[in-house]
């Protein structure tokens, strides 16, 4: 018999020994595969850091990856900190590409480029908080399961841009071949010395995450949604309206991510436009614990993780599905090091009073409560 | 009767030298606990001091770290709760375990283990009986279990689901359970907690025939008055370590609470006269409101309460209490009925709309972590909780929550690490201490405090009721719902009486008795009582 | 402070992992001897397909050029999703190659727009209609493929002789001029011998998803057909129709699964091709072209009909074999060609020119289905 029971807290040294452990277990597990099957292992870890950092190309392509990445979780993260599992990030990435691509068929073609981007960025916010506020108001006024339900939009999306694609939006310049045609060159992000502005998106949306949980009254109601929905009631809090108002927020910047694709990086619009970056959010905003600062520097190693994992199958002819292996063995271990760092496994009985210890030990104000008034909670 | 005793010369357990460690925190310093055969032994202290402990490692929850426990004189090795039970050792939770959808009978049968041959244990056949018939005959089961209550003079159906018993009859349900499982030596933990004084009564009275019997009682309590009334001897521990064993019969309660705490403290409460004006401050009229379930929580309620008072409301858990306060403080929105702080009409608004027009009223809810507070946010951002939304402009004014929250630690003595330090670590009291100064600091006219002291040590609870009375003297009117009849009559000018949502009656703290509330309590009203009719 | 001591660690990691890198550049110093040589392929190597056909054509000319070349790969890529298949192409620009084959359709912009970024790098894209002086102002980009019609018209008439119910079943990817050609091809080839012959179809709106694939088949099967076909990158349909007790003409690949349904099927022989253009590259002789080889050329073959065709079903094919190979597309598409309306599209003596067969989005008579609009 074992028990999980959650840590109450860790030190910093805690925390750095644990993750360190984890990502050098993840290093290892993958070194034993790719030697079992036959490949230079230190030679192939070589490759995966130089394909992430080791050349302008290399940042380039991270940072192409970092950019829905981290906004995508920017947005999704609003959304867990009230609780409510917004799953659908993939479908409102589509959505909210979909509503800029519309504007930008619909705006006159003689119109200014910056402003172009402007209203293609607007729209897409708004379609990405249309397509959350579905399951929204279901959630907020009839209590269905929001995780299902987003997770469903996922798919209802895809089909609708599938349906864009071959058929309402079908350009006939393609001589046949189904596709949308491409948004306006003025519409299109520029470059800068290689680096598109579209960095400028995570960058600018941290800000306003960060600024918005932590400094506003809606980002502290957010929170206290999240926390206790009858404390929030208690406090007088309209929590219907802050839970209306979070998803669209939540949706809305999942939805930028999308337009900021669709204008930075693939300049047309597809099914496959989310690339599964409305996915791998939910994994980022969870390892960086909901910190909008944390959230772009694990967008980014996760990043760089997609792009070396890709690399090595060009360098060392690593075949795809090993690379995929490596990517996950590295990214289970560092998931699996955050959950030793924030609970603990115990065996047996009489080991429940370890957890006590380690409170104990952490925690000043232990000394005036009452150690022994907790039980472990969880048993499997 | 034969006695169960099995050897007179041992204690029914002994621990000497008991040490159990959490990291660098003493639960237990080297303590002894002895209990005889036949005797009901108090088991007494503050929070923290090692009660729980102590008796989780004579349970077989914990391993002591140093120590040796000896059961009927044979030493004995726990290693698992099971081990306990199998040493005659039961424990009755503050919680129970029941399984509410299966009968008494069930619960009690379910998990039973067949007594071992020639255990020499005396309820061995009685035991083997049960578990005979317990697939076969129901019937026959239930009439062994009755049978085998009676001698406690223990009393409930065992066909009825656990669901539908009283509170009062699942602890009987739970230590007949414990009794069959073998268990001659039975720890009770706070057990009166959940009880009426009636239904308290009545469980000395089992306690004693069961001591007379030659089980070996332990009796965790902080209520000193049962201790001096139930209990043989009493051991006081404090900060970890056994302080003294002492005979009840020779010892009065200061003397007790001075042991406990290592201080003197008065225990009467200093109560100032309340206001001779008597200026109403909440009427409320006929509410009455019914749960989503359509289950009756409050029904045709009324009654005043007058500034600088303190009105009390008694009643057993569940009589409508907590939709009471969620009503006046427009959490929830009762069905019919109408609530007036100074003659303005509060019924059916939000609190934030109550708030705004200017009615100000604090409500301390009795869920502190799960509604008073944001349980993993620090002091400053809980005091924000009630006044973020006063201020203009989109941005919350952390400077003043910061300022307000120092002054407010200053004031109570507030003990934490750090302004930003989540709530959900501090101590009971100070988690108390955060709220009632949080709702002080909004100068109410009225204050709502639901079972303010729930889970406090005595001294944090002294400092609660001082704290209380500090309002009353300024004039505000105060609502407290209380638990312990004997606080209630201590700290309130008035105590009205709640009964399955109904008010009872409103009574003068300093005339009333606490049988008179009990009786109230279940279900008679005061006029009744003044007539001489009782249903109890 | 949590978030200051992840950072910590963050930056830690990084470090750790530049300091590993900055000593693996100075590795690869002797690499320029040998021609690089980048493929994109949409799923993996070993599909039993599509990504199959085309890697075994570029084993072919790894056998015949040896240590002149080096083959950097990368599988998977999805066609559909622009940014992974741009960092794809980067990935392969980044290790060096100079020659870089991206081989399905969906990848054309995106080597549009590498080929334009990177001039040095030649581009060669399978199935699309961009190219040098086409669609595209620089010089370094190719367009291939071949004219597999011709093998799926004779394939057609294997199955046009082979059916009882006179109903073949068809399960298409998506409704595109490459796979519409495909089931016109097909469609003629069958009705030359066979003219009650109807060819129903089934989208999928996937290249490669065996549940699906073998879902769309069984619907078809239980709808009358007894021959299936495919325009897919995975053999479902064939084992749907082994399963069923049905025959099926497989693509791409011998399909040896099925013992008691495989008939034979289109072939794609990449190896050709690749061994030419690798050549050109390696001669320094690169030529911007449109390749579109045919039977006559390798590039696309009719497998070796399997033992369950009928003699008469053999002699059909040979007798149309030899016209087919040495006239292409020109013979399959020949008119009198009548759409699903009953309107003559191609006149007698004419044959549907090639942008009109890049193009094409309407079905022949005797296909029961419909191309969305």
């Amino acid at each position: 018999m074992f028990r999980i029971t959650k840590k109450e807290s860790f030190t910093k040294a805690e925390a750095i020994i644990y993750r360190l452990f984890g990502f050098s277990v993840g290093i290892i597990f993958s070194g034993i595969i790719i030697a079992a099957l036959g490949y230079p292992v230190f030679k192939t870890f070589i490759s995966l850091a130089e394909g992430s950092f080791g050349s302008s190309i290399a940042i380039r392509n991270t940072i192409s990856f970092l950019i829905p990445l981290s906004v995508t979780a920017l947005g999704l993260s609003i959304a867990f900190k009230m609780r409510y599992w917004n799953i659908g990030g993939e479908g409102q990435i589509l959505m909210g590409a979909t509503a800029a691509m519309g504007v930008s068929m619909v705006l006159p073609s003689g119109m200014p480029g910056p402003l172009m981007m402007l209203s293609m960025l607007v729209a897409g916010f708004i379609g990405g908080s249309i397509w959350a506020l579905i399951p929204g108001f279901f959630r907020i006024n009839m209590k269905t399961n929001e995780t299902l339900f987003t997770l469903m939009m996922n798919y209802l999306a895809i089909c609708f841009v599938q349906y864009l694609y071959f058929e309402l939006w079908r350009d006939p310049a393609k001589k046949g071949f189904p596709g949308i045609q491409d948004i306006p060159f003025r519409a299109r992000i520029p470059y800068v010395s290689g680096i598109s502005l579209a960095i400028l998106a995570p960058l600018i949306i941290v800000l306003v995450v960060y600024f918005l949980i932590k400094k506003t009254k809606l980002g502290y109601e957010i929170r206290v949604v999240g926390e206790s929905e009858p404390t929030a009631h208690y406090a007088g809090m309209n929590v219907k309206k802050i839970m209306f108002v979070g998803v669209m927020l939540s949706g809305g910047i999942v939805g930028v991510a999308g337009a900021v694709k669709l204008m930075g990086s693939t300049g047309t619009l597809s099914s496959s436009l989310g690339g599964g970056a409305g996915f791998t959010a939910i994994v980022i905003a969870w390892l960086a614990n909901l910190s909008a600062p944390m959230i772009v520097l694990v967008s980014f190693l996760i990043a760089a993780l997609e792009q070396g994992a890709q690399f090595i199958q060009v360098r060392m002819g690593v075949p795809a599905a090993v690379a995929d292996i490596v990517k996950g063995l590295i990214l289970m271990s560092v998931l699996g090091s955050e959950f030793m760092l924030r609970y603990k496994i115990l065996f047996g009985v009489h080991t429940a009073s370890k957890k006590l210890e380690e409170r104990a030990s952490v925690d000043p104000t232990m000394q005036d409560s009452d150690p022994e008034s907790e039980v472990v909670e969880d048993s499997i | 009767m034969e006695s169960i005793v099995r050897n007179d010369l041992h204690p029914a357990f002994s621990m000497r030298g008991i040490t159990k460690m959490f990291g660098t925190v003493l639960a237990n310093d080297s303590v002894d606990f002895e209990v005889l055969p036949g005797e009901i032994h108090a088991l007494l202290g503050e929070n923290g001091s090692g009660k729980s402990t102590l008796m989780n490692v004579l349970s077989g929850i914990y391993r002591p770290d140093d120590g040796q426990i000896e059961v009927y004189g044979e030493l004995k090795e726990f290693r698992s709760p099971g081990d306990a039970i199998d040493s005659g050792i039961g424990m009755i939770h503050q919680h129970y375990k029941l399984a509410e959808a299966m009968t008494a009978t069930e619960n009690i049968v379910a998990g039973m283990k067949k007594p071992p041959k020639n255990s020499g244990k005396k309820d061995d056949v009685l035991r083997t009986d049960i578990l005979r018939y317990a697939s076969r005959s129901p019937a026959k089961t239930q009439q062994k279990i009755i049978e085998f209550s009676s001698r406690f003079g223990i009393e409930f159906d065992p066909s009825i689901p656990a669901g539908q018993l009283s509170v009062s009859q699942k602890q009987s349900v739970e230590i007949i359970k414990v009794l069959l499982r073998g268990a001659s030596i039975l720890i009770l933990d706070e057990p009166t907690a959940v009880l009426t004084p009636q239904e308290a009564k009545k469980l000395f009275s089992v306690l004693r025939k069961m001591a007379a019997q030659g089980c070996a009682i332990v009796f965790i309590s902080h209520k000193l008055n049962e201790i001096m009334a139930l209990c043989d001897r009493v051991t006081v521990l404090r900060k970890g370590q056994s302080i003294e064993t002492c005979t009840v019969s020779e010892i009065d309660a200061y003397d007790l609470v001075e042991k406990m705490v290592g201080r003197k403290i008065n225990l009467s409460i200093n109560k100032p006269d309340p206001d001779p004006e008597r200026r109403v401050c909440l009427d409320v009229k006929g509410l009455t409101y019914s749960d989503s379930k359509s289950v009756p929580k409050l029904d045709n309620l009324s009654f005043t309460t007058y500034y600088g008072e303190i009105l009390g409301v008694a009643g057993l858990a569940g009589g409508g209490q907590k939709e009471l306060c969620e009503s006046i403080a427009g959490i929830i929105r009762p069905q019919q009925g109408d609530i007036l702080v100074d003659n303005e009409r509060i019924a059916g608004l939000s609190p934030r709309d109550i708030t705004q027009k200017g009615v100000a009223m604090c409500f301390i809810p009795e869920d502190r972590l799960g509604m008073g507070l944001v349980a993993s946010m620090g002091i400053e951002e809980n005091i924000l909780l009630k006044e973020y939304a006063l201020t203009k402009g989109p941005l919350i004014r952390m400077k003043d929550a910061t300022t307000k929250a120092e002054q407010i630690i200053n004031e109570l003595e507030i003990k934490t690490p750090g302004l930003k330090h989540p709530v959900r670590m501090l101590s009971g009291g100070n988690i108390q201490k955060v709220i009632l100064g949080r709702e002080i600091h909004l100068n109410p006219k009225l204050m709502i405090a639901a079972y303010a002291v729930r889970g406090l040590d005595i001294h944090s609870s002294y400092t609660i009721y001082n704290l209380l009375n500090e309002q009353k003297q300024k004039n505000v009117s105060v609502l407290y719902i209380g638990e312990d009849l004997d606080v209630l009559i201590d700290l309130c000018d008035r105590i009205m009486v709640l009964c399955q949502g109904k008010n009872m009656g409103i009574v003068d703290a300093s005339s009333t008795t606490k049988e008179e509330i009990g009786q109230m309590m279940s279900g008679t009203t005061l006029e009744e009582l003044k007539r001489g009719v009782s249903y109890v | 402070m949590k978030r200051v001591m992840s950072m910590i660690v963050a930056v830690l990691m990084m470090a750790g992992i530049f300091a590993i890198a900055g000593c693996g550049d100075a590795k690869d110093a002797k690499k320029d001897e040998v021609l690089k040589v980048g493929v994109l392929y949409i799923s993996p190597e070993d599909d039993g397909g599509y990504s199959q056909a085309h890697a075994e054509g570029i084993a072919k000319a790894l056998a015949t050029y040896g240590d002149k070349i080096e083959i950097k790969k990368l599988e998977s890529v999805d066609d559909a999703d622009v940014e992974a298949t741009n960092a794809a192409i980067e990935n392969l620009v980044n290790d060096g190659c100079k020659l870089i084959f991206t081989t399905s359709y969906g990848y054309m912009d995106p080597t549009v727009a590498a080929a334009a970024k990177y001039p040095e790098v030649y581009f060669s894209h399978c199935s699309g209609y961009k190219y040098s002086g086409n669609g595209y102002e620089g010089k370094n980009m190719d367009a291939y493929f071949g004219q597999i019609e011709t093998a799926r018209y004779l394939s057609g008439i294997v199955a046009g002789m082979m059916t009882e119910t006179d109903q073949l079943g068809y399960v298409a990817a998506f409704p595109i001029p490459e796979v519409i050609r495909g089931i016109n091809a097909y469609t003629l080839g069958a009705r030359s011998v066979n003219p009650d012959v109807v060819v129903k179809v089934s989208w999928t709106n996937t290249w490669f998803d065996p549940a699906v694939e073998q879902a769309s088949a069984e619907a078809l099967l239980a709808d009358g057909c007894d021959v299936m076909a495919q325009h897919q990158d995975s053999p479902s349909a064939i084992e749907a129709a082994e399963s069923a007790g049905a025959l099926a003409i497989g693509y791409d690949l011998t399909y040896t699964g099925a013992p008691n349904a495989y008939l034979t099927a289109p072939l794609w022989d990449w190896g050709t091709y690749y061994t030419y253009k690798i050549g050109q590259v390696l001669d320094g002789k690169w030529e911007v072209e449109n390749y579109w080889g045919g039977m006559k050329e390798g590039v696309a073959k009719l497998d070796a009909l399997s033992s369950l065709v009928s003699e008469e079903a053999k002699a059909a094919v040979e007798a149309a074999r030899a016209e087919v190979t040495e006239k292409g597309n020109a013979f399959v598409f020949a008119g009198p060609i009548y759409d699903q309306n009953g309107e003559l599209k191609v006149a007698e003596g004419e044959s549907i020119p090639y942008g009109d067969q890049m193009g094409m989005n309407w079905f022949v008579d005797g296909v029961i289905g419909q191309i969305p609009s």
